[in-house]
């Protein structure tokens, strides 16, 4: 499977994906027109103020999404990246997205309480095992082992510190 | 001549021994991860954007150069050694040099793609080298108008011409002004589309956009449908005898150079990228073969591998010339690019060649040095890329990650921007499920704010006549051009296709030995 | 009865295999070959390729002991595809090659061999290279 361009048979019959994006592309649009006119605009503006690059990009942004939405239904379908880790065939796998986003987040709220480096290794490795690393307490190890050097050298080498956390404040070389 | 010795004294620059360092660490690393699937230059670069945050500029510029060149390159030594190409710029080289690897001509297909990348490279240089000043020089007289003009023939090239559609281009497009809209007004100081939320009141950084669409908007995609199966790597043979015959030297270099001479003006124009000169300058191989050659197309020619390895290098030297001295990207990693200047408060465009010269002589003299270090580098470390290849991909992925949170924390180090970071990934995850370009929202969002105060100030000059922005005859020769360029493109693309068509021919056969393995293993 | 062996595409797989055909000649009981790979990266140089593996085959074919090639993509660990197909022939006998290791490269890198060792629930014969000098 080398080409990247091949037309794909239109199999499935309601391509939900397609059009719920390219309707959110059209109400986005929508919404900057609506809110585009509550932008203050001052009266000593001169020629062009705030409001009109708004009001321009929430024009393109509807008929834009309007335009896709008509070849979709026209059965000018989009088609789906391609790239040397994607299984053509393979079906989308959202629990493994779903997990991704999730631990994302756990990574998010953790990095101030929890510190950096365990933040890290949590979405590190977390995302290993979910992706398929077997056995999990190696994911952890490479993933501890990956944080700890990059809050090192992030910290000494490059002059960023980023947050060592309540668990190795005492460490020296972790704090920027 | 002015030029020769500022060039003169940018080697001055990049050859200390620190510079001459990041430029080895850069192609080194812009090797590596062109190597490793599923990692093009556009991530590399927006990867490695924390880095900025301790460089100083020159050095940032140096080693960012060198990742750009070594991206371009890596990918082709994946492409030949095992026929799964990454970036479509690498199709053809998977298809030639990888029938080559397999009739025991591997060693000889690397060689010609690097010495043909190193020609390409060098020559695109001395063309940037010498297209570069001149242009500057030109477009330092440009208005507002002009610049309008100028950045719309940006947006709408992009837009419509790098995806398969030109209404899902437009609209990736358009979400990125949209997102280049959010914040405080610059001119005016008005909020816009804040939500109310103090986070977004300083705009989404370049970076955070950058990153989430290219890092974890791939990272996701490619989770949620990843490859299983390992692929079979074409033994090389060792040994520097077995580089390249005679014969196969005197095949390749009338390709190298009108590889070269195809490429590089393509990369100069917003047409789409490298990929559509690669294919224009393998139509051209096939068509100049004559007799027994013109058979060996589709069973590994080595004009096939050589004439569009150089035409690619050459595009990347190429799209450097609008940015340089427009600030105008025509490619993704070329906007990305544009971000490492934004965040030095560097604006690319007339000025940088003036008011930055020391800056970008070195630049420029760091492409001659790379592009030596690549072909220095490459062919003795083929070993160690293929040990590269053996990464599993859930730590592959999880680094990424990994990186791109790390990278968007390091912003300003507040957690709100690695969430603004997840959002917009998730939106680039949606936006490769269905088929939209992600390039043209990362142009648009940078382009954005620019063409905004460029068109105001155009406007304000003109006390709010419109009919202003045709009045300069160089905007006026824009639009012009705009059109001439889609012509043009359209026909491009044409040409790509049926190149394309004919691949698939080929390539039946290659099907069938490929699914027999999957089915017995 | 069987002997199990854990079969690499490389010199020590070469000598593990040898190995193996010795104790299953002297044991006058069949050969099951393993050789898997859980298929999470591009190249995975210990999964047989196609062309190794038919060399694995007429090598065991010439042995003239009674065998079997199992040859997958497992989503399993190597060591516990070896330990899963000798539960399944019965094995009294498996046999592995045993690579030179730091204790650091250990710590990272796991080990099939270690695994099967502790493990398996039948004799393990771990066969060596000699040291090169």
């Amino acid at each position: 499977m080398t080409t990247t361009r091949q037309e794909r048979p239109a199999e499935r019959t309601v391509p939900v994906g397609e059009l719920g994006f390219a309707g959110g592309v059209v109400a986005l649009g929508v919404f900057a027109l609506v809110r585009a006119g509550s932008i203050n605009e001052p009266l000593t503006a001169g020629s062009m103020g705030p409001r009109a690059l708004p009001y321009l990009v929430g024009g393109a942004l509807v008929l834009s999404g309007l335009a896709v939405v008509a070849a979709v239904l026209r059965g000018h379908r989009g088609e789906a990246e391609h790239g040397e880790d994607v299984a053509d065939d393979e079906h989308t796998d959202w629990r493994v997205v779903g997990m991704l986003v999730a631990l994302f987040l756990v990574h998010v709220f953790l990095i101030i309480p929890a510190g950096w480096p365990v933040a890290a290794t949590v979405l590190f490795s977390g995302s290993a095992v979910v992706l398929g690393a077997k056995p999990w307490w190696r994911a952890i190890v490479i993933g501890l082992l990956l944080a700890l050097v990059l809050q090192a050298s992030f910290a000494g080498g490059l002059g960023v510190s980023l947050p060592a956390g309540p668990l190795l404040e005492g460490v020296s070389f972790l704090r920027g | 001549m002015d030029s020769f010795f500022a060039l003169m004294e940018g080697f001055g620059t990049a050859l200390q021994p620190q510079y001459l360092f990041l430029a080895l660490v850069g192609v080194f690393v812009g090797t590596a991860v062109g190597v490793l699937p599923g990692i093009g230059p556009a991530m590399t670069v927006a990867l490695l954007l924390p880095l900025t945050y301790s460089l100083d500029p020159t050095g940032a510029f140096i080693m960012f150069a060198g990742i750009y060149y070594g991206g371009m390159y890596g990918g082709s030594t994946t492409s030949i050694l095992l026929n799964t190409p990454g970036e479509s710029a690498s199709i053809i080289t998977a298809l030639e040099g990888n029938r080559m690897a397999k009739a025991g001509r591997g060693t000889a297909a690397l060689a010609t793609a690097a010495i043909g990348s190193f020609v390409a490279g060098t020559f695109a240089t001395v063309g940037l080298t010498f297209v570069a000043p001149i242009a500057a020089e030109w477009a330092v007289k440009l208005g507002p108008v002009d610049y309008v003009a100028l950045m719309i023939l940006a947006f709408l090239t992009v837009g419509a011409l790098l995806g398969s559609s030109i209404a899902r281009g437009l609209a990736s497009l358009s979400l990125g002004l949209f997102i280049g809209l959010i914040g405080v007004d610059q001119i005016s100081g008005q909020q816009r589309f804040t939500f109310g939320v103090p986070v977004l009141g300083d705009g989404i950084d370049v970076v955070l956009v950058a990153v989430g669409l290219f890092a974890v908007g791939e990272a996701l995609y490619v989770g949620s449908r990843l490859r299983k199966g390992p692929v079979e790597v074409v033994p090389i043979s060792k040994g520097w005898r077995n580089w390249m015959t005679r014969e196969e030297l005197r095949l390749s270099w009338k390709p190298w150079l009108r590889g070269t001479a195809i490429g590089f003006p393509i990369g100069t124009i917003p047409a789409g990228g490298a990929d559509v000169s690669t294919f224009l300058s393998y139509a051209a191989e096939k068509k100049l073969a004559k007799g027994e050659r013109k058979e060996q197309f589709g069973h590994g020619a080595i004009e096939g591998v050589a004439g569009p390895e150089s035409a690619n290098n050459a595009a990347a030297a190429g799209v450097l010339v609008p940015l340089l001295t427009l600030g105008l990207p025509t490619s993704a990693t070329a906007a990305i690019m544009l971000v490492v200047f934004q965040q030095y408060n560097i604006d690319p465009g007339p000025q940088l060649f003036s008011g930055n010269a020391a800056l970008v002589w070195a630049l420029i003299a760091s492409l001659y040095i790379g592009n030596l270090m690549l072909l220095v580098l490459n062919l003795p470390l083929v070993g160690l890329w293929v040990r590269v290849l053996q990464i599993p991909r859930h730590y592959l992925y999880a680094g990424i990650l990994t990186f791109a949170a790390l990278g968007a924390f390091a912003v300003n180090r507040i957690p709100a921007d690695v969430m603004i970071l997840l959002v917009i990934g998730v939106i680039g995850f949606f936006m490769r499920r269905v088929g939209y370009p992600i390039a043209p929202m990362v142009v648009a969002m940078i382009l954005g704010p620019m063409f905004e105060a460029q068109l105001r100030r155009a406007l304000s000059i003109s006390q709010g006549d419109p009919v202003t922005l045709v009045q300069s005859p160089f905007a006026v020769f824009v639009y012009a051009a705009l059109g001439l360029v889609f012509a043009l493109s359209l026909w491009l693309k044409r040409r790509e296709r049926e190149t394309e068509e004919v691949l698939e021919h080929l390539e039946d056969d290659e099907l069938v030995s490929t699914d027999e393995r999957s089915v017995r293993s | 009865m069987t002997v199990v062996v854990g079969y690499v595409p490389n010199e020590l797989g070469e000598a593990a295999l040898s190995a193996a055909i010795d104790e299953a000649r002297r044991r006058g009981c069949d050969l099951v070959a393993v050789n898997t790979t859980r298929a999470d990266r591009l190249v995975d140089p210990r999964y047989a390729q196609d062309a190794q593996a038919e060399a694995l085959e007429s090598r065991l074919e010439a042995s003239g002991v009674p065998y079997a090639v199992r040859r997958f993509t497992s989503t399993e660990l190597a060591a516990d595809d070896v330990l899963t197909a000798a539960t399944e022939v019965g094995a009294e006998l498996i046999v592995i090659g045993l690579r030179h290791r730091s204790p650091v490269g250990k710590l990272l890198m796991g080990s099939t061999a270690q695994s099967v060792l502790l493990d398996a629930e039948c004799s393990v014969l771990a066969v060596k290279l000699p040291r090169r000098r």
